[in-house]
């Protein structure tokens, strides 16, 4: 399981003043459950996408167990997280037309010239694990809280090192979030992942073993939070 | 792939049929113009291929080439009998066979003509050719039996003109099918013609051929407006047709005798409105046709009339394909801006796959594939709908004029279908490499 090491990181947009991140280092150990807490426009989605590849970071070096991802290519970032990275959005992206079981595959159907059958069982297994009782079930028809738990399984089923997730529960009731929360921290443990969750939940913060918290595009000291999840190793920085 | 694909195809099926329809009838469009014009070239060359020189009186070299080859109604000037006479005994000519046409029975032209042309259109195949002035031979398309029996009309059957209906032919053979309007036609001894419109048989029929003369070229339906019916005046006519009947009566039995084929080379026989010749040599052809463009006679070539007439058909073939042209140009535009409006519809999905681990060429392939599929079935259908039409069209015209139109493809056609098929694939690029190039970080934040 690869740790996260992050030195001069900053992202910046055309028309923003301030960086929208702004981490002069920060560094996670393999396998942490480290939730990322922050107000809207903190830049916890931005966070993500450069430590997921899905953005190139534009200065610094983001590293993953020694890969510095910002020194691949478009192409080799796809393939680096299409095997190290399981990813869970606020929405959903699963595709209508599909089964439950389809959608948890195609990714890996798309990227791998042959299914290996032990993937098919594993799917199996992962919808089961998650309570998806019928994995032939159009994807359409599921209910909001059923769909997020198929992306769950989607996201682990190429048994990836990191499981990153932005805002998983924010578009469910309590009820269905709950149960995607505690699914995704009791799956990230079975396999040993490193989990990284941007969330305003609550309930799912309270899973994790730590919390980092932005403000600004800064990490800074969650004095608000449980004491048991400060943030361990984040450089402090000024609050603006 | 396949599968995502098929889902996706699944689900924007109405999108994807109305694109494909689209394409198909564009493509369609230029199909059947294309092989329609091949089609009528080739049938109308076929057409002309017993005649190699038409003689005439002196007018328009396209309407004695309709008339005498495609049998299209229109009052010729006569030629003297002499002419013939004089094409008969020229040593460079093989056959000369008159063409007189006029009359009809059921909308079918009755020609009045000599063996020579009945052999020269490919023969009898059932029954035997006529040997009395009262026989008739018909087209293998005319929808007679053998040992039937009609009655000529002058003009067509809706101008109801002057009636010889006291003329009766029995049909007593029947021509190979030759894939022209002759198929259609009924063909009896000229001099059964004569016999019914020359002027010492009946002066009133003979005043009107030079009433045709001196006219020129009118409307048959013009003339067919005979005194018969015609005029207000309801006792006169009654008078005329009933003298005129029964003159015909009187004369019916005359129609039993044998036919005199040495008839047709007497210099004072009756006029005809067209001869066709067929010279022994090329080289005779062309003097042939030299010696008989004077001031009384006119010769062509049916081929070389044609030719010309292609030329003229070729300018609307152009125009015709050029407004295909733009019509597929448009569409191919439109179609090509629905993929992209597609394409850009669904980037968040297309992005969500390569966020979730597809590979981006996997992604491009399989926008350029579905696009492809679209397009291709779309192509397919339009290639298959434009021979139908085609097929449809040709067979309709078929039946209208007798002409048989080979509607058929050829292997440029093959090259064109690939060519529009590369060209599509091509044009799929296009969204394809805008999938490719979708941020999935991008797709996912909207
Ligand atoms: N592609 C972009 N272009 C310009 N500004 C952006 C872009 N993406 C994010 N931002 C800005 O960066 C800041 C952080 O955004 P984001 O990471 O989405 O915050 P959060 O996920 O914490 O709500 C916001 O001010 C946002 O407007
Ligand atoms: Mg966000």
């Amino acid at each position: 399981m690869p740790d996260l090491d992050i030195r001069d990181l900053v992202v910046r947009f055309t028309g923003l003043e301030r960086p929208a991140l702004d981490i002069p280092e920060l560094v996670l150990p393999a396998g942490a459950h480290v939730a990322l807490t922050g107000p809207s426009g903190s830049g916890k989605t931005t966070f993500i996408n450069i430590v997921t590849g899905l953005e190139r970071p534009p200065a610094g070096r983001v590293a993953w167990g020694g890969t510095d991802i910002g020194r691949l290519g478009e192409g080799a970032r796809d393939r680096w997280r299409a095997t190290h990275v399981g990813l869970v959005m606020q929405e959903f992206h699963l595709f209508p037309g599909l089964s439950a079981l389809e959608n948890v595959l195609l990714p890996q159907r798309l990227a791998q010239f042959r299914l290996p059958p032990r993937l098919r069982a594993e799917a199996g297994r992962l919808l089961e694990r998650v309570g998806i009782e019928r994995p032939g079930q159009k994807i359409e028809t599921l209910s909001r809280g059923q769909m997020q738990r198929v992306a769950v399984a989607r996201a682990l089923v190429a048994r990836p090192g990191i499981i990153v997730a932005d805002e998983p529960t924010a578009s469910l009731d309590a009820e269905a979030g709950a149960a995607v929360a505690e699914l995704l921290s009791a799956l990230a443990g079975e396999v040993g992942a490193t989990l990284l969750v941007a969330t305003h939940d609550a309930c799912l913060i309270a899973g994790m073993e730590r919390v980092l918290h932005l403000e600004a595009g800064r990490l800074v000291p969650a004095a608000s939070l449980p004491a048991a999840s400060a943030p361990v190793s984040a450089a402090p920085a000024p609050a603006v | 792939m396949f599968r995502f694909i098929a889902a996706d195809l699944v689900r924007h099926r109405w999108g994807a049929l109305a694109v494909a329809v689209l394409i198909a009838l564009a493509t369609a469009l230029g199909v059947v113009v294309t092989l329609e014009e091949r089609a009528l070239r080739l049938g109308s060359a076929r057409a002309a291929a017993a005649f190699d020189l038409v003689v005439g009186a002196p007018g328009s070299e396209t309407q004695l080439v309709l008339s005498a080859v495609f049998l299209q109604p229109a009052p010729l000037t006569l030629l003297p009998g002499s002419v013939l006479a004089e094409l008969l005994a020229d040593p460079r000519v093989a056959y000369a066979a008159p063409v007189g046409f006029g009359d009809f029975s059921d909308d079918r032209p009755v020609v009045g003509t000599t063996q020579p042309l009945v052999d020269g259109l490919g023969g009898i195949a059932e029954g035997h050719t006529f040997m009395r002035l009262g026989e008739a031979v018909i087209g293998a398309a005319v929808p007679r039996a053998l040992g039937e029996t009609f009655h000529p009309m002058h003009g067509m059957a809706e101008a109801r003109g002057g009636v010889h209906t006291a003329i009766t032919y029995r049909i007593v053979g029947r021509l190979a099918p030759t894939g022209t309007m002759w198929d259609r036609a009924i063909l009896v001894p000229i001099e059964a013609v004569w016999h019914t419109h020359a002027p010492d048989n009946y002066g009133h029929e003979g005043h009107r051929h030079e009433q045709e003369a001196d006219a020129g070229r009118h409307d048959v339906a013009a003339t067919g407006t005979t005194p018969a019916d015609a005029s207000p005046d309801s006792v006169q006519p009654r008078t005329i047709a009933d003298a005129y009947k029964r003159r015909q009566e009187s004369e019916a039995a005359g129609f039993d005798a044998p036919i005199r084929p040495s008839a047709v080379a007497d210099p004072a026989a009756p006029g005809v409105p067209a001869i066709v010749v067929k010279p022994r040599t090329i080289a005779d052809a062309y003097r042939l046709r030299q010696a008989y463009r004077t001031d009384h006679t006119l010769a062509v070539f049916p081929g070389e009339v044609l030719t010309r007439l292609y030329g003229t058909l070729g300018d609307a073939r152009q125009i015709l394909a050029f407004v295909a042209l733009n019509a597929q140009i448009l569409v191919a535009a439109a179609v090509l801006l629905v993929v992209l409006i597609h394409v850009l519809a669904r980037r968040r999905q297309i992005g969500a796959l390569r966020a979730f681990g597809a590979p981006r060429v996997v992604v491009f392939a399989m926008v350029w594939l579905e696009a492809v599929l679209v397009v291709g079935a779309g192509l397919v259908t339009g290639f298959l709908l434009g021979y139908g039409v085609a097929l449809l069209l040709a067979r309709k015209i078929s039946v209208q004029t007798g002409v048989v139109l080979p509607v058929g493809f050829i292997a440029e056609d093959g090259g064109a279908f690939l060519l529009l098929f590369a060209a599509c694939g091509l044009a799929a690029l296009l969204p394809a490499a805008l999938a490719y190039r979708q941020s999935p970080a991008a797709a996912l934040r909207d």
